[in-house]
């Protein structure tokens, strides 16, 4: 067969790695910024658009679909030409690719700093940008499947294989995750509800890290792992086992996000199962890794490009081996709600994603620029303070995790919390989350010096746009398997039904778990006392959506002793059917709220402490890490809404009598007058019609109606 | 090249291992290993676990749910009706003036009455502790009272679940010694004048 010639697209690739560096450092930045409000809450600056709970968004989706995502498209336009020997599909598409993927980053940016969000976690784009990001995504795998299509070579290789699980997998969890019907443009409610909507957020939430964190960096793995140490892949057969195992199992984990949740036993142990069953399947791609690199381990201490590789590639073995830990039920009454999760997530972060990214990019920038990386000492340097950096980063907060979790669950010999204030477990964390913001700062510092060298590695080279490089055209091969021709190696040389295989295996597992939850009533039982927000309470819970109170407050309290003696009964699958999005939190900087408006209650506040503490958090107490939020005291309600959401949310299938929304402003009038009332009765001049009236409206609505049902409330009996 | 795959045995030079014919992409090459003995075994073991964990907990329901587990932990404890409040005789108490038990007092203060009262009593989400005022009466024993039982519709909530009958003692004696006190912005008195 005759040789063809074409040419590599690198020009795509520079775009990707310059937008890669860029977004890494805003993203962390952002996260040094939010480590920094831990200690000094005044940074908060009082103002909406750089409060914790509106920035933090902004810092975990810049790390993932900014700094990760483009890195993952860098990678993934570099290697998917040389492994078709084939040029983009098309020129304009991967253009499209490009800048649509920048727009949708910027637009977040805005959003996110300006209170839009769905207020569910690592899916808070509203629904336009969630059109958006599906159709670039769409964009960008058409791109992909069209390179294949046209490719030089008969087999897709290992790499490829991850890339379009990848493709494949994030598209339906997106799409699913985010059915919303809109309120405006800006606002829309989730179609799911509760428990509903906490599974389909977890199984999507747990399958990004799943599907955008781990499977496209596996096949960037097993393209640049190989390539910079120059040595065969250790196992073909290994590939084929792990890759089915992980994609296959990984779907069904999500539940472990939910343990000790509202969520039914049955779909609790399932996430519990398949975690455990995911050691294996993810330790096959770090154990594919590291034995391939046997006989070359002389050149790991040599080259920064395979020391970044060792370590991204340990730092996941470790985190697939914690991960699994902490979805045992066992560790996850210690590490879910605390630190612990934020450092297993940063393990993940720095370590895997942010080490191979760098390896990524001190492996294809010199060659794009046809010379050498400009310094080692400095790639070195890097990857020491890099690696300190993430010591200085996770360590304390895994020490700071077991603390607080002691904390909360230690009783004095006469059966009372010894700790009943929450904050006073916040306050004992101090001196970690100061140790947490060094690490994050030295690992900016090594990023800083990484672009310092990649930035004089391209002064001194000289940009090929155009590689040419050159291979026989595809023969024409039969459809049908050849005789002595392995099921799978057939299958690496018909790309659509490899895609169709995969969407099977990765389809199966959330089916299984969502479905039932819509199909049996059992799962959720209702509870006749739990009754659909008032007009006032539904426009402040969406203000506690929109300030992302569930970044610092969970809404879910949990089976335990420690818990309902904090809190008040603990949570039912029930008392949720009404809340789109559910906000049950993943992380408890603060206390739970769910049993905040229980008169009888612990957590029970007055009105006008809610308000003082809206205003000042500190006066009240100033160990508070609590941000001010007093713009909810001056900005005005916006009522020409209320309509709208009532009948959205009437079309979710939540009974407010029909014609409601007419009158529901009125009622909103008449209630917020009654807190206005009580305010001024305190001392406290407000106008109703402010948007801290309808936040207190719903705090003082959390928990009542499931205590108005008669649940036992178990209580100690003080000696 | 796929043609002649299985005549010649190609092997890596630095392992020995046998290298899979016509596997090559962009130069990189697979080796012909087999799964590794241990991690097979891993896999192995993490299935059979999750079998079991399944049986017992799902289908022969041996290992309890967590509703299960709470009972039995509320039970260890030794937890299981709402707690009654201790009734108090309001004339009978007598305020605790001993330094060791004013400081105890004080220290819980400081977590927990403080957020509402603030630091020195002046008062700010609940009335001013220091002014010759009261809403719930002024004698030491209604002092112990208000806490123990609260007052919810007021705000004040029964610390009777978080405190127990000793503290709650030491915080109201600490409680009687911020009268007249003159900490900075006190809250306008409420309540009926202590005669």
């Amino acid at each position: 067969m005759e040789n063809q010639t074409f040419y590599y697209d690198n020009k795509i690739v520079k775009n990707f790695a310059y937008a890669t560096l860029f977004w890494g450092v805003v993203g962390m930045v952002v996260g040094l910024l939010l480590a920094l409000q831990f200690i000094w809450p005044a940074l908060t600056f009082g103002i909406p658009y750089t409060t914790f709970g509106r920035i933090r968004p902004i810092h975990t989706n810049a790390v993932i679909f900014a700094f990760v995502g483009n890195g993952m498209f860098t990678g993934i336009y570099y290697s998917l030409q040389r492994l078709c020997k084939a040029r983009m599909f098309n020129d304009l598409l991967s253009k499209i690719n490009f800048w649509g993927w920048q727009l949708i980053i910027v637009l977040a940016a805005v959003t996110f700093a300006c209170g839009m969000t769905t207020g569910k976690e690592y899916a808070e784009l509203e629904w336009p940008i969630d059109i958006l990001v599906a159709v670039i995504w769409l964009v960008f795998g058409a791109n992909m499947i069209g390179t294949i299509l046209k490719r030089r070579t008969q087999h897709i290789y290992v790499a490829i294989w991850f890339y379009l699980a990848t493709f494949v997998t994030i598209t339906v969890l997106h799409v699913t995750n985010s059915l919303a019907i809109p309120v405006n443009l800006f606002k829309s409610y989730p179609i799911y509800a509760g428990v509903q909507d906490a599974l389909v957020q977890w199984w999507y939430g747990h399958n990004a890290v799943a599907f955008f964190l781990t499977t496209p960096f596996l096949g960037l793995m097993y393209y640049f792992l190989p390539k910079a140490a120059n040595r065969p892949i250790y196992s073909y057969r290994l590939s084929i086992v792990h890759f089915w195992a992980l994609i296959f199992l990984y779907i069904w984990a999500g539940p472990h996000h939910l343990l000790y949740s509202a969520l039914p036993g049955w779909a609790q142990s399932l996430g519990v199962v398949f975690s455990v069953m995911l050691i294996a399947p993810s330790w096959g791609g770090m154990v594919n890794g590291l034995l391939t690199l046997r006989g070359a381990w002389d050149r790991v201490r040599e080259d920064p490009v395979l020391k970044f590789m060792v370590v991204a590639v340990t730092a996941y073995g470790m985190s697939t081996f914690e991960g699994p830990m902490m979805s045992t039920k066992t560790v996850n009454a210690i590490s879910h709600f605390t630190d612990w999760t934020v450092g297993h997530a940063h393990i993940g972060a720095l370590g895997w994603n942010g080490f191979l990214t760098f390896a990524v990019l001190y492996y294809l920038i010199p060659r794009m620029f046809q010379t050498q990386l400009y310094s080692r000492k400095i790639a070195n340097l890097h990857f020491w303070i890099g690696t300190l950096g993430i010591i200085f980063y996770a360590v304390p907060l895994y020490w700071g995790a077991i603390t607080q979790a002691s904390m909360w669950k230690e009783f004095t010999a006469d059966g009372f919390l010894k700790y009943p204030n929450f904050l006073e477990t916040v306050t004992q964390l101090k001196p970690m989350y100061a140790t947490r913001a060094i690490g994050g700062g030295l690992y900016i510092v090594g990023i800083v010096l990484g672009i310092y060298n990649l930035i004089l590695t391209v002064r001194a080279g000289k940009f090929l746009p155009e590689e040419a490089a050159s291979a026989p055209a595809l023969a024409k091969t039969q459809g049908k398997r050849g005789s002595g021709e392995g099921i799978h190696r057939w299958l690496e040389r018909r790309p659509v039904q490899f895609i169709l295989v995969a969407l099977v295996a990765i389809l199966i597992g959330g089916l299984i778990e969502i479905v039932p939850l819509y199909l049996v009533k059992t799962n959720i039982p209702t509870i006749a006392s739990v009754k659909p927000y008032t007009p006032l309470e539904l426009q402040g819970r969406d203000i506690y959506v929109r300030e992302g109170c569930y970044t610092c407050h969970s809404q879910q309290v949990r089976p335990f002793r420690s818990e309902t003696e904090r809190y008040g009964e603990y949570a039912k699958a029930g008392e949720y059917v009404y809340d789109h999005p559910f906000q049950w939190g993943s992380k408890r900087n603060g206390p739970d709220l769910s049993r905040e408006g229980v008169v009888n209650g612990r957590q029970y506040k007055p009105n006008s402490w809610h308000y003082n503490h809206m205003l000042n958090p500190q006066r009240l107490n100033e160990q508070s890490i609590m941000p001010v939020y007093k713009w909810l005291i001056t900005d005005d309600l916006d009522l020409s809404t209320t309509a709208k959401k009532i009948r959205v949310m009437q079309f979710l299938g939540v009974p407010y009598p029909a014609g409601y929304d007419k009158i529901a402003n009125d009622d909103l009038m008449i209630q917020a007058k009654g807190i206005a009332d009580d305010l001024k009765s305190q001392g406290i001049q407000v106008e109703p019609t402010k948007e801290i009236i309808a936040m207190i409206a719903y705090l003082q609505r959390l928990g009542k109606d499931v205590h108005a049902a008669g649940m036992p409330t178990a209580t100690i009996t003080g000696k | 090249m796929e043609m002649n795959e299985h005549k010649t045995v190609e092997k890596d030079e630095l392992t020995g291992d046998k290298l899979l014919s016509g596997h090559e992409y962009d130069n990189i090459r697979e080796l012909d290993n087999n799964l590794p003995k241990w991690w097979v075994w891993l896999f192995i073991i993490t299935i059979v676990w999750s079998v079991v964990y399944i049986f017992a907990y799902d289908v022969f329901k041996i290992a309890p749910y967590q509703q299960d587990e709470y009972k039995n932990e509320m039970a260890a404890a030794g937890v299981l009706s709402p707690g009654q409040p201790a009734p108090v005789d309001a004339s009978t108490l007598v305020a605790l003036t001993d330094q060791a038990s004013l400081d105890a007092g004080k220290e819980i203060w400081l977590k927990q009455c403080k957020v509402c009262h603030l630091d020195g009593g002046q008062g700010l989400v609940g009335p001013n502790l220091t002014d010759n005022f009261s809403i719930h009466g002024c004698a030491y024993g209604d002092v112990v009272n208000i806490i123990t039982n609260g007052a919810p519709e007021k705000g004040m909530i029964s610390w009777k679940t978080q405190l127990t009958g000793d503290q709650i003692k030491k915080v109201a004696s600490f409680v009687m010694t911020l009268k007249g006190t003159t900490p900075p912005n006190p809250k306008a008195p409420q309540g009926e004048p202590c005669k």
